[in-house]
């Protein structure tokens, strides 16, 4: 069993803010209990998977390893019960790809595969290339200084997901502030409440109605998409059919909102995190400076180094065996990605940061068949934005304490100040 | 043309979208530039999702 003090540590909101308690916590459990169950203070005990190949192994298992019988996300006993009693028994708010199993993940997830595949992204690049420009453009336009998370990596990413799925710029801001909401509900900076959320029934009404606010939203658009169709994500959602069927309500509402939020909320905290280390890391920021062929390593590196996604819960189908240990039907396990991207078996010097890291095989976006699949654009953005604006970037330095956001599932920087010198 | 025979090939899996190109090969994987299809080993693995090369398309690409 793992002890309390670890236990409690790993699903505290604060500790990933600060990071450091949550990587020591991590090594020591890669060290001495690598595959060991925890039970913190209010949840169910589950399994904590700390190494890179015991990750792979679970996840390339999908039907052993069921993402929808239990929360997704670690969660509290009493929110799981509340969650249940709200949901006519399931233990989700919604239902996404990342919360199915097969056979429906399989076609929900067939609806927009091909929308997602590198050779149709191409078509995107121009058009990214342009917005991409347009956000270097204004940070040269702030002067000597800005909060590169707030200025440049919240915004862009949103930008160019809400002009896949068909919401219009105005509409932006909306998007951006529910989705932090969702993902930041335990951040007192960022939760509906604006306060520390002690409260289960609170905090769950509190993320119903942000979920609400979405459903709202994204109804109206269906209605829209219905009537007039048009060349944008939205569209084939709306219009959508499974075995012959349109997507049932809940699925539709829930496939707008993970493509809403996971679409740049996690390329936004990389692309923050990024810039970050280089800041930190002036002979890396330098050594990428005279390589430019060294984005795509670099790239991977801040993938690794930020892994946006804190965690993905799975539970037993049947009786298994894991790393030796018999794991029994129904137990709730968490693979842990921050640890697997720090595994010291698999990376060399794993708390260094390195853009020229090669091979990089970290899992961030996950693996098997629920891994991400808005990783190519995830990637051809973030590609796009150090194209144009590394070669005009002179120097960067921090102007400041950077601040990460206060979450145990989807999180990264909250505040990266920098100062800087472009052309 | 390569090899002064066949011209590269595209191939791509099916679970997650990676595109293997044989004229670039994957140097992460340990395949050379112009590394054929046909001489990556049958129990090698999609480096992004695990899926097995027996589950990947020909694509062509514009």
């Amino acid at each position: 069993m793992i002890p309390q003090d670890i236990a409690d540590t790993i699903v505290d909101p604060k500790a990933y803010a600060e990071q450091k308690r949550v990587d020591e916590a991590f090594k020591t459990l890669r060290r001495e209990m690598p595959l060991a169950v925890a039970q913190p203070k209010d949840f169910d005990p589950f399994w904590v998977v700390t190494k890179h190949a015991d990750i792979l192994e679970v996840e390339r298992q999908n039907d052993l390893f069921h993402n929808g019988d239990r929360p997704t996300v670690v969660t509290p006993i009493k929110a799981e019960k509340r969650v249940r009693e709200l949901m006519g028994g399931s233990p989700h708010l919604v239902r996404s790809l990342v919360q199915m199993d097969n056979p429906d993940h399989f076609n929900y997830r067939k609806l927009t595969q091909s929308w997602f595949m590198p050779q149709n992204l191409r078509k995107l690049e121009a058009r990214i290339r342009e917005i991409a420009k347009s956000f270097v453009d204004r940070m040269a336009a702030k002067g000597d200084r800005c909060d590169f998370a707030r200025d440049v990596a919240f915004l862009y990413p949103l930008h160019v997901i809400m002009e896949v799925i068909g919401v219009p710029e105005v509409d932006e801001p909306l998007m951006l502030k529910l989705t932090q909401e969702l993902f930041g509900s335990a951040d007192p900076d960022l939760n509906r409440n604006a306060a520390e959320m002690q409260d289960v029934d609170a905090a769950i009404a509190s993320l119903q109605a942000v979920v609400g606010d979405f459903i709202t939203y994204f109804n109206a658009m269906t209605e829209s998409r219905r009537a007039q169709p048009r060349d944008d994500l939205a569209s084939v959602i709306a219009n959508g059919k499974i075995n012959g069927e349109p997507l049932g309500y809940l699925e539709a509402m829930s496939y707008y909102i993970i493509a809403a939020t996971a679409g740049h909320d996690t390329t936004s905290n990389t692309t923050a995190g990024g810039l970050w280390a280089l800041a930190e890391n002036p002979d890396q920021f330098r050594k990428l400076k005279a390589d430019p062929s060294l984005i795509p390593s670099y790239l991977e590196e801040s993938i690794r180094w930020v892994t946006p996604v804190k965690h993905f819960m799975r539970s037993a189908t049947a009786d298994a065996t894991l790393a030796g240990q018999k794991i029994a039907k129904g137990d709730w396990m968490m693979l842990s990605y921050p640890s697997g991207n720090r595994d010291e078996d698999v990376f060399v010097d794993p708390f260094t940061f390195d853009v020229a890291r090669s091979p990089n095989k970290h899992v961030a976006f996950g693996y098997g068949a629920h891994v991400c699949l808005g990783q190519h654009l995830g990637r051809m953005e973030m590609r796009v934005l150090w194209e144009e604006l590394l070669p005009r970037l002179e120097e960067v330095a921090l102007d400041g304490t950077p601040t990460r956001t206060q979450a145990n599932f989807v999180c990264g920087p909250k505040s990266v100040p920098i100062r800087f010198k472009m052309h | 043309m390569a090899d002064g025979k066949e011209a590269f090939k595209v191939w791509q899996c099916r679970t997650c979208g990676y595109l293997y190109e044989e004229e670039f090969g994957d140097p992460n994987e340990g395949l050379k530039p112009g590394t054929r299809w046909a001489d990556i080993p049958d129990d090698w693995i999609c480096p992004l999702c695990g899926t097995p090369k027996s589950d990947f398309d020909m694509v062509e690409l514009e």
